[in-house]
Order: structure tokens, then C-alpha cells, then sequence
């Protein structure tokens, strides 16, 4: 019974998606703070305080860890405007990551250009990695999902493997990689203590111009026309597998740059750098921009926003810690808001049709007199999936 | 001869989680619902299991005692962990490939928080030994005793019970075919009076039970009784779900599809002693990809003629009852 | 008077938006067949859906025996002893026959199905009625027919007295209706009281005691079969004087259009039957009509035809050219215009609004863009025009989400979309497929139009009204295979029938096609 309240209660006009987020992010801001009375009372009021006001301190850090979240989010938000789902943001991140380092480690070039083909470099990385699970879904017919994981896998197995056996890259008794070449680091954007580049601003650009091919183009056009309705973009004579290898491409490249923005920031400490550890587990990156994405409506402009609130509340996270709390509270909160806004999306959805069907098509389809809702092809829809 | 023990005596105990979850994750998915958050039932059912061992299991003095009742733990708590996705996909009609992500993410979180918070450490770690060096009398039988009942787990037994009551239930049962035909044509099930929401409750809840008990084993067969929010199932719940495309949705073959895999893992992990793998002098990383790997060339050549449950992912929508 | 053994009193269903059924009643008399018409869309469906305990109306109650009885699901209906055979069958696929018929009631031991008492059963009912079926068939595996059997044979297996059959013919050939209505009459000799969803008026007239017409949501009135016509009866469907003929011209064909040579599709299931080495032409000026019963190749073949599949063999030429592996956009180019058979699932883009829907097939042309980028402007005063021309109805024109659309505005702006475009070959499948009589009308006459611009139509109908009354030429498909070439002036439905059927066959070979085509009485 209850499941019909909260329907008919988020049905409501003025619902919109924009407050379905918010719903999103209350509740999963609820749960993080029922969690942190469960394990800590004492001190759940401070740590919550500080998640929520950490970032405000933050600020040029907030932007600096957003911009890998931008990426990812833009990376999953365009893949599934096309209708396809790219948890595989992660190995692509990852790949990003290492050929952006490799470059930056093993290619001597100059000054003026190092960074920048660092950079190119970890966008073909991710492109690669989203390549192919797009291959596999469009000429073999094999659900991207499980490829993207299992990509996941295997990609990051084959960095760290290809890092460990790197002597140039690897440092064995730090476990780490080496502080890459100051050639390669992104350029700063000069705020004192904080590694803040130009990368936050080219992803922002970045944003936008997804945003124009995907509204304004005829290549959008055919993406979200696919992502709605595959069959009629093929009966249309849209080239489907063609989008989705192009699609996949894009979206890799997305989160490869995300690899390489991450890896290639400018170190706050002269001489050092950014530095990767192979532990092999996959990043949490990737799985962070499904959330960016989700959030966002998977709109390019929006998910600027997405990322750099949830990278907020990821600052505010570590600073939780200092009321005794740990920073992995922001992953079980960023987790819940992801589960609702599963159903947010939905609701959200069924929203739309409600409202188009109750306001300005009831002259269109009283006198059409279709007194029931088309029986045929509902039945057909429903059968055919 | 002792290679081949000693891999039979090594896969099995792999296998077994496997195909536990992945027969949990055909329940799931012969009702309608992806349960793609396998992956963190699994490491939430490890996580309670590990937690009543060192609680309460350690303390009993019979090891074997010990593990079933963890076991059981570990069971229910998986099917309360899968209520969240019920309750998402099933009255919510959310997008059950999001949600699993979700669910998938938040299980490392709240390990890693609770343990950071309470223990100190990234897991829990349990001082308790099940491993089962000879059955009495079955362990002394030539080949067949070193094979199935020597340094073994209980584990492996409990998993071929599993094994044949899913197949019965699965194809005798009335419950079995009202199960199948909410996932394949929920409106025919819904037409004859079968309580499709139901169905599919208790499929998601099944693969609750046995994503649970399943990761729990793996606790006990590869993580040598622990469990540790980073390194979690390592994929073994995104790897049971390749064993049951594999399985073509079927527990009989999913049972072939999960010693296949789990095979592939224990030779992976075995270089070392597989003199003819080690001399080749392999990367020991690229064995690690294998399973992995070999989960995509197996889908490339098997998604063509493979047949997925059709109703499975659609949210079942009565209409405006 | 006191023998109605089910009635339905004043019954009142709403959807958002739209009142679907709105005061209606209907009283069935224990042992008649009752048949319930309407046109599509007028609430039949809904009120039986009511009736068979999937949807709770707002007002109303429903009584049998004169007793007030709630039926919440289907379990209910089914302790009520209702059965309904349903227009889309409820079918489990990869299941038996036998499972099919026992889903739901199966007769159990501890949970464990005993197969064995319920196959008995089955197969004693099957023998009484004479419904040939295979227990052990999988349902994928067997032809529409037996599957029918299995509906029917699902209810007798529940002992179910009060029988709904919801369209129970669209899938049927002449041949097997008749029988069809010999079973119902049967059952209802045996006291079974029987519920006949259609809107063919020739059934109701052949089988039916009394009629129940419904329009638009509202109860019309019931009406004795023996005292009424088909005309009376079409008038109260309809609400007005229908002419069921279309008014065309003779046809005078020209040019070949499209040439079709030895094309053989391999079938996707076992279900479909494969296509095999059909040839045909179709010329500028004519409309050729490809009839038979649902599931004999059709829709294989267009799908093959019109690039959506791959064809096994054989070559398809459009205005002379080869087009046989062309891509489905060179053949849009080339001339082919395709109002598909789905027009949720290939149609239209849902979620697209009417304007980007208006330019499906020619976003990419110059003129609605440049350089990749899309000409806003353009299209909407595209869309704009084809609203106009073709009286799209919508609530914010161009701007409208196609979801929100009725069903017949969807089509029309299908048929805008693909009658607009450069066009030589127009594919028309089921056009009028759920549509109500207006729109019917409206469809059809857009197809004579089209065909007397000089566009050759290739039309695909399992309605043989529309194929006896649209086409000038007829081609019989069943199995794959063209069984049969008529002149719709000269033959008979019966005889269509026959050949639809697998019946009887003939030879068709293109080289009578080129001789003309008005001599095929065989």
C-alpha cells in the first residue's frame, strides 16, 4: 500500500527532475547520518556537520578531485543517452591512467608538448578500453554490462602487472610508481596548496560540447533516438552498430581523460607528483561517476555540477574522520543516493507521461474518442521486449 | 597423479561458491530480476559470517558446528541484503542494473567503515581452522578419497546438496514452474492467477540465500576464513553471473559452467607448482586475467544462440490495479 | 429473466485521462453466446480485463447467479468459473502444452507436480472436444491454431463454465473460424455460456444469440442477433452509416516498380515459417495486396524486403536498380517508403516529440541540416506543414511527445512522414491495425491517392475486408510461399479462404504476373 503513496506523493506536478535528485541526495545524506548515530552518537552530529560544511573549506580542492568525477560522469551520462550502460568507466579510467603515466614516463619530448600528448594519450587508453566492450555489443550481440566488468578486471590486472614490471615507472620500495616529470604535470592554475589545473577547466568545455553534439547534431539526433528506441533508428536507417562502437569510443575517452587528469595533476610539493599504487583493486572512480552521471540526468551541463557536489561531499568525508568517523562513510552515502535515484529516474519518467498525458493532450484525446489507451501495440510493446 | 588431486582438491572449493551464486543469480533471473548486486551479497554474507565466527564460532570448540551455523547467518543476512533490491525493482520498477551498482557499491563501504571503526582493520580476521585434512573411512578410498575427500571443505558437500535441490525444485516443483513463467511471460503467470510480484520476491530472495551462503564459502575456501572490504569477492559475484549466461540459465549446466571457471582460477593461482605452466615463464598477472578473459571469448561465442529469460529486467506493471 | 448467470451493471473504468468504459452494462445468459462489439479503442477489452479480475472499476458491480461477487484477480474470476481466451495469447513459450494448461492449477503432491494425472486430463478433454494438441509440443514449436486450442483448452481443464474470447479469429483462416464457431456453438449447447469479443459483424451474425454494442466508452444497447442486421448493427458500432467500400478508380498500371525474384529468408524461430523463393512485381499505379493468415512469412519477408533483415537468397530490384543488399537508408533514398507493422516498436521514436519524428527518414538531407548540425527551424516548419496536410491531431503540434499521442495520430503522422518523402514504392503493413473506423477510412483513402499519384503499393493485410476492398491485385502467402494470385472483382472470400488455408494452390510464376493479371479465376 505504501508503494501507491509515495507514487501518487512524487506523481505530483512540480516534481521535476531537478527535485528527484534533491530527493536522491536527502535521502541518502539520511541514511549516512542513521548510520553515523548507529555507530558513533556521541560525535554522529559533528562528523555530520563536517561532511556537510568540509568542502566549503576546500574549495580549490573540491574542484581539483571533481574534474576526474566530471569526466566518469560525463563518460557513463553520454553512454547511456545512447541507451547502453558503461560501468565499465572504471577500467577505462584506469587504462587512461597508464598510458597517459607511460607517456609521461617514457617519452622525452618537449616541454611544450609533453603534457598535452600525455593527456592524448590517456584519452586513446580509454578509448581502447571502451572500444571494445562496444564491439562486443554491437557484432557479437553480448550484453555491455558484463564486458565493461569484466574489462574492469582485466584492465587493471594488466596495469598493475605492466607497472610492477616497469623500473622506470615503479619504485618497489614505496610500492608506488615514481614522481612523473614536471613536463608532464598539467598546468597549474596557481592557487597556493591546491593541485587545480586547467584540467577542471577543459572539462568543463568538454561538457558543453557533449552537450551541443548531443542536442544539436544529427549525430546526437541518431544517439538519443537509438538510446529510446534502437528498432525504429534501425527502421529509420541509422547505422546502430556504427553508433555504438562511436558511442562506446567517446564515452572511453571520457574516463581515460579522467585516468589521465587525475594522474597528471600539478603536485602542490616542487619535484614531486601524483603517483599510483597497483593493489589490484578496481577503482572506485568509475563507480563514483555512475552516481555523477545518475544524478545529472546523464545532461553534460548538469553533471558539471554532479561532480564537483559529490566530490564536495567526498571532502567533507575525510574531514569526518576527525570526529572519529571514516572517510568510507561518503562511499555508503554516495551508494544509497545512487540506489534512489534508480527509482527516481523512474518515477521521474512516469512523471512525464502523466503530465503529458494529463494536461494539453485531453482535448487531443477526448475528441479523438481512443477511449482506451491504444490496446494493440501496448500489448505488442509489452510482448516484444 | 598428485597435480591432479591437488587441482581437484584445489577447484572445488572455488567452484562451489560459484556455482551457489550463480544458481542464486538464475533463481533471480528465471523470476524476472538481474540481481547484477551479487557481487555485494557476497561480500556481505562473508562479512556476518566472519563476524558471528569471531564472535560466536570460534568460541565453540567444533569447527565444522561452527561453520554451518555461520553459514546459515550469512544465508539470512543475504536475504535480507537482497530486500533492498526487491523492494527497488520489483514495487519500485527501478532500473535493476542501477540499482545492483548501487547495492555493489555500498556493501566495501559499510565493510571497510565498520571494520576501520570497530576493528581497526580493513576486514575482519578469524582465528578458526575448517579445513578438513581426511574424512574418516571415505578419505581412505583409493583416488576417489584423495580426490573429493581429502583437504577438502564441508563446504563442498553442503554445495552439491544445494546443487540438487536447486535442480529439483527447479524442474519438478510446482514453485520451479510458476518461477520460470513469471520470467519468461509474466502476464500469462499473472493471467492464471499466480502472484507475479510474489514470484519474483522469492527468486531475488533465493539468490539473497545463496549469494550469501556463497560468499560466506568463499570466505572459507579462498579467504582462508576472513574477509576484507577491499579486496571483497574479487569479481566472483560479476564471474558467477558469466557462469550462469554460460549455464544458459540452467543449474544442471551452470554446475559444468562453474568447474570450468573455477578450474581456469585454481591453475591461475598454481603456476608455481604446474612445472610445464612455470617453465613457460608466463606472467603470473596474465593468469590472474584469465577468468576474466575467458568470460568474454565464452560470451563472444555463446551470446548468439543464448537465451536470456525474456521478461527478465522488464519491472512487471499490472496496469492501474 | 432470472437466468442471466453473469451481469455486469453499470460499470464505470477510468484511466488517467480517459473514461474507458463509462456506464456500462451487460447481462449473459447461461447457455448463449453473447457477443460483445465494438470498434478498437470502443472498450471491450477493458471491460472484460474488468470481468477477468485484472482491473478494479470505480463503479459498478458485477453479479452472478444474481449475486454480488468481487473478482480481484484472476484467481477469482477463475473460482467464479470464468475463462477467457485472450486476443494475445497468455502463453509461456519455451513451455509444454501441457505446463501451459496446468500453469497456475497444477495438480501437486507436497509441492512436486504430478504430470501424469493432469496429462490424462488433458487428453481426455482434448479427445471430448476434438482439440488436437501435443502435451508434449513446445508452444514456440507449434502453429497459431493449436495454440488457440491450448487457450480453450485451459479453460475447460479449470472447468470453467463462462467462456470470454477475446478477437478469438484475427489469427484464423475462413476455414478454421468456421470451426471455431461450431466449438462455441457446441459448448454452449452443452450449457457453457459464451462471451464473443469482435468487431466482425459476419461472425456475429453466424454464431451469436445476442449482441452487446459498445462505442466510445458507452453502452449502445443489446440487441437479439435474429432480430437485427448487419447493417443496423455496423450503424450502431460506427454511429453513423458506414461505407465499407472504398471508392477508387480502376487501377492502370504502368512501370514496374518494385521486382522481387527468388527471394527465400530463413525463419528467425521455429514458430515463423521461413520465406521461400517468392516472386512478384509490383507497378506504378496499382496496389498490391499481400494477404494471409498472421504468421505465414509476411512478416519475414518485409522485414527482408525492406533491409531490416538479411534475406537468405534471391534479388529485389526498385525501379529497375538491384536493392537487394542495399542498406536500409540507400533504399529509403532509392524510393521506398515503409509504414511498418509496429509503429510503437519501429514507427516512432516515443520520446521524440512530432517534429523530430517528422523528419525520421530525412534529418540527414540538406535541408534539415548542415555541416551535422540540425536545422531547428526547418523541421518545425516541416512538421508544421505535415500536421496541416495531413490533420495530425496533437495537443502541442509539432511539439508534442509522440507517446502522449492517440494510437490513430500516431499513424497518421507515419503515413505524413512516409507519404511526403520522395517516394516511387510505398510498403504498407497493417496500416490500419487498432485503428477506429474514421481513421480507417482516412488510411485507406490516403493509399488510393498515393496509388493514383503513379506510386506502386505493395500493402500487407491479414484483414480481408481491407484486402478484398483496398487492393487491385492479390497475392496469397502461406508458409512462405505465394500459393495464389486473384483479382479482388472476381474472387471470393471463401476462395481466398482455401488458399490462405494451405488448402488449395496454384503455380504462381512471374511470367503470368507480366501477361496481366485479371485472368487468374483457376
Amino acid at each position: 500500500m505504501k508503494k501507491f503513496n509515495l507514487r501518487e506523493f512524487t506523481a505530483s506536478p512540480g516534481f521535476n527532475s531537478f527535485t528527484a535528485t534533491l530527493l536522491a541526495i536527502f535521502l541518502g545524506m539520511l541514511f549516512g547520518l542513521i548510520v553515523m548515530l548507529a555507530a558513533n552518537p556521541a560525535n554522529a552530529l559533528e562528523g555530520f556537520s563536517r561532511i556537510l560544511t568540509g568542502g566549503m573549506r576546500r574549495i580549490p580542492d573540491v574542484f581539483y578531485y571533481a574534474t576526474p568525477l566530471i569526466m566518469t560522469g560525463l563518460s557513463v551520462g553520454f553512454a547511456f543517452k545512447m541507451g547502453m550502460f558503461n560501468i565499465g568507466a572504471s577500467g577505462q579510467y584506469t587504462m587512461g591512467m597508464f598510458f597517459a603515466m607511460y607517456v609521461g614516463f617514457m617519452f622525452n619530448l618537449p616541454p611544450a608538448i609533453h603534457c598535452f600528448v600525455c593527456v592524448i594519450a590517456g584519452m586513446i587508453g580509454g578509448i581502447l578500453w571502451g572500444l571494445i566492450p562496444g564491439f562486443f555489443k554491437a557484432y557479437l550481440n553480448v550484453n555491455e554490462v558484463i564486458t565493461s566488468i569484466m574489462f574492469n578486471y582485466i584492465g587493471m590486472y594488466l596495469v598493475d602487472m605492466l607497472v610492477q614490471g616497469n623500473a622506470t615507472m615503479y619504485v618497489s620500495s614505496k610500492t608506488r610508481t615514481a614522481y612523473l616529470p614536471a613536463s608532464a604535470q598539467l598546468t597549474s592554475l596557481g592557487i597556493k596548496g591546491s593541485s587545480l589545473s586547467v584540467a577542471f577547466i577543459v572539462a568543463i568545455v568538454i561538457a558543453i560540447i557533449l552537450y551541443v553534439v548531443l542536442n544539436k547534431t544529427t549525430f546526437g539526433y541518431e544517439l538519443r533516438a537509438t538510446g529510446f528506441n534502437a528498432n525504429a533508428a534501425t527502421y529509420a536507417g541509422m547505422n546502430g552498430k556504427r553508433n555504438i562502437v562511436i558511442t562506446m569510443a567517446i564515452a572511453g575517452a571520457m574516463s581515460g581523460l579522467g585516468g589521465a587528469f587525475a594522474i597528471l595533476a600539478p603536485s602542490t610539493i616542487a619535484g614531486s607528483s601524483m603517483t599510483y599504487e597497483p593493489v589490484n583493486i578496481v577503482t572506485q572512480a568509475g563507480f563514483t561517476g555512475i552516481a555523477v552521471a545518475l544524478l545529472g540526468s546523464s545532461n553534460p551541463i548538469a553533471t558539471i555540477f554532479t561532480g564537483i557536489f559529490v566530490s564536495y561531499i567526498y571532502r567533507g568525508g575525510t574531514l569526518a574522520s576527525l570526529a572519529g568517523f571514516k572517510p568510507e562513510i561518503i562511499d555508503v552515502v554516495i551508494a544509497v543516493i545512487i540506489y534512489f535515484s534508480a527509482f527516481s529516474m523512474v518515477l521521474n519518467a512516469a512523471f512525464r507521461s502523466k503530465i503529458s498525458k494529463a494536461f494539453g493532450h485531453d482535448n487531443i484525446v477526448k475528441p479523438n474518442a481512443n477511449a482506451e489507451p491504444d490496446p494493440v501495440p501496448a500489448e505488442a510493446e509489452s510482448e516484444e521486449v | 597423479m598428485s597435480v591432479v588431486y591437488y587441482l581437484i582438491q584445489n577447484t572445488l572449493p572455488v567452484a562451489i561458491p560459484l556455482l551457489l551464486v550463480a544458481l542464486g543469480g538464475m533463481f533471480a533471473e528465471r523470476s524476472g530480476v538481474i540481481n547484477l548486486a551479487l557481487e555485494g551479497t557476497m561480500l556481505w554474507g562473508a562479512f556476518f559470517g566472519c563476524l558471528f565466527t569471531l564472535f560466536v564460532g570460534q568460541n565453540m570448540g567444533n569447527a565444522q558446528v561452527a561453520l554451518i551455523l555461520a553459514a546459515i547467518v550469512s544465508a539470512v543476512m543475504g536475504i535480507v541484503f537482497s530486500l533492498a533490491l526487491s523492494f527497488a525493482a520489483i514495487n519500485m520498477s527501478a532500473d535493476q542494473t542501477i540499482v545492483g551498482t548501487a547495492l555493489n557499491m555500498l556493501v566495501p563501504g559499510a565493510v571497510l567503515l565498520t571494520s576501520k571503526m570497530f576493528f581497526n582493520s580493513d576486514g575482519i580476521t578469524t582465528n578458526i581452522t575448517y579445513y578438513i585434512k581426511k574424512v574418516p573411512v571415505l578419505g581412505d578410498i583409493p583416488v576417489i578419497g584423495p580426490m573429493f575427500f581429502q583437504k577438502t571443505y564441508i563446504t563442498v558437500y553442503i554445495g552439491f546438496i544445494i546443487l540438487a535441490i536447486s535442480i529439483f525444485v527447479f524442474y519438478k516443483t510446482k514453485f520451479g514452474l510458476r518461477l520460470r513463467a513469471c520470467g519468461e511471460h509474466p502476464q500469462a503467470a499473472d493471467s492464471v492467477g499466480i502472484n507475479v510480484y510474489k514470484m519474483r520476491y522469492a527468486g531475488v530472495s533465493i539468490s539473497g540465500l545463496l549469494g550469501g551462503l556463497g560468499g560466506y564459502f568463499y570466505a572459507v575456501g579462498v579467504m582462508d576464513g576472513n574477509c576484507n572490504g577491499h579486496t571483497g569477492v574479487a569479481g566472483f559475484g560479476f564471474l558467477a553471473l558469466a557462469v550462469m549466461i554460460f549455464g544458459q540459465w540452467k543449474p544442471e549446466k551452470i554446475f559444468f559452467a562453474a568447474l570450468f571457471f573455477a578450474f581456469l582460477r585454481t591453475l591461475a593461482y598454481s603456476v608455481a607448482l604446474i612445472p610445464f605452466l612455470d617453465n613457460l615463464g608466463i606472467n603470473q598477472a596474465y593468469y590472474k586475467m584469465l577468468p576474466y578473459v575467458a568470460t568474454m571469448v565464452v560470451l563472444a561465442f555463446t551470446s548468439k544462440n543464448s537465451r536470456a529469460p525474456k521478461a527478465e529486467g522488464i519491472p512487471y506493471d499490472k496496469g492501474s490495479r | 429473466m432470472d437466468n442471466y448467470i453473469i451481469e455486469m451493471l453499470n460499470i464505470t473504468k477510468e484511466f488517467p485521462g480517459i473514461i474507458a468504459n463509462d456506464n456500462i452494462t451487460l447481462q449473459l445468459k447461461k447457455g448463449e453466446v453473447h457477443a460483445l462489439l465494438g470498434e478498437n479503442g470502443a472498450g471491450k477489452s477493458t471491460l472484460m480485463s474488468v470481468l477477468f479480475g485484472l482491473y478494479t472499476p470505480e463503479k459498478g458491480e458485477i453479479r452472478k447467479n444474481g449475486q454480488v461477487v468481487k473478482i480481484n484477480n484472476p484467481n477469482d474470476a477463475n473460482d467464479l468459473g470464468i475463462g477467457m481466451v485472450h486476443q494475445h495469447f497468455k502463453l509461456v513459450e519455451i513451455f509444454t502444452v501441457l505446463e501451459n494448461i496446468i500453469l497456475g492449477v497444477e495438480p501437486s503432491k507436497m509441492g512436486v507436480i504430478d504430470k501424469k494425472e493432469a496429462r490424462e486430463k488433458v487428453l481426455a478433454l482434448s479427445e471430448k472436444y476434438g482439440l488436437k494438441i501435443d502435451p508434449d509440443a513446445v508452444i514456440e514449436k507449434i502453429s497459431v491454431g493449436m495454440q488457440q486450442r491450448v487457450e480453450i483448452l485451459k479453460m475447460l481443464y479449470r472447468e470453467n463454465e463462462i467462456l470470454i474470447f477475446d478477437e478469438p479469429t484475427a489469427v484464423l483462416t475462413p476455414q478454421e473460424i468456421d470451426e471455431l464457431m461450431a466449438i462455441m456453438r457446441g459448448f454452449a449447447e452443452e450449457g457453457k455460456s459464451i462471451l464473443f469479443i469482435t468487431h466482425k459483424l459476419n461472425e456475429i451474425m453466424a454464431v451469436a444469440d445476442r449482441c452487446t454494442v459498445l462505442r466510445k466508452g458507452k453502452y449502445i444497447g443489446t440487441v437479439d442477433i435474429k432480430d437485427t442486421t448487419k447493417e443496423e448493427l455496423s450503424k450502431m458500432m460506427v454511429g453513423r452509416d458506414v461505407n465499407f467500400k472504398v471508392d477508387k478508380e480502376d487501377a492502370k498500371p504502368a512501370e514496374t516498380v518494385l521486382s522481387v525474384r527468388n527471394v527465400t529468408v530463413k525463419a528467425k524461430n521455429a514458430a515463423a515459417h521461413s520465406v521461400t523463393n517468392v516472386s512478384f512485381d509490383v507497378k506504378a499505379g496499382e496496389i498490391v495486396c499481400l494477404a494471409g493468415i498472421d504468421g505465414n512469412g509476411q512478416s519475414e519477408f518485409i522485414e527482408a524486403l525492406t533491409g531490416l533483415e538479411k534475406l537468405t537468397s534471391g534479388t529485389i530490384e526498385l525501379c529497375g536498380k538491384d536493392i537487394t543488399k542495399a542498406s536500409i537508408r540507400a533504399k529509403s533514398k532509392g524510393g521506398m517508403s515503409h509504414v511498418p507493422e509496429d509503429r510503437h516498436k519501429h514507427g516512432l521514436v516515443l520520446d521524440y516529440t512530432l517534429e523530430d519524428n517528422m523528419v525520421l527518414q530525412r534529418y540527414y538531407e540538406p535541408e534539415f541540416q548542415s555541416k551535422g548540425f540540425l536545422k531547428r527551424k526547418a523541421i518545425t516548419e516541416y512538421s508544421d506543414k505535415l500536421i496541416k496536410k495531413f490533420d495530425v491531431r496533437s495537443g502541442q503540434g509539432s511539439a508534442t511527445i509522440s507517446r502522449s499521442m492517440s494510437g490513430g495520430n500516431q499513424q497518421k503522422a507515419i503515413v505524413a512522414r512516409e507519404l511526403d518523402k520522395e517516394h516511387k514504392l510505398l510498403i504498407a503493413v497493417q496500416p490500419t491495425r487498432g485503428l477506429d473506423v474514421g481513421a480507417i477510412e482516412y488510411i485507406h483513402k490516403q493509399i488510393v491517392e498515393d496509388r493514383d499519384k503513379g506510386r506502386g503499393v505493395l500493402l500487407v493485410s491479414l484483414e480481408l475486408d481491407e484486402v478484398m476492398n483496398v487492393s487491385d491485385r492479390i497475392l496469397v502467402m502461406y508458409e512462405g510461399e505465394i500459393v495464389g494470385e486473384f483479382d479482388p472483382k472476381t474472387v471470393t472470400v471463401e476462395e481466398l479462404g482455401l488458399y490462405m488455408a494451405g488448402a488449395k494452390r496454384d503455380n504462381v510464376s512471374v511470367e503470368t504476373v507480366k501477361e496481366g493479371s485479371d485472368n487468374e479465376e483457376i
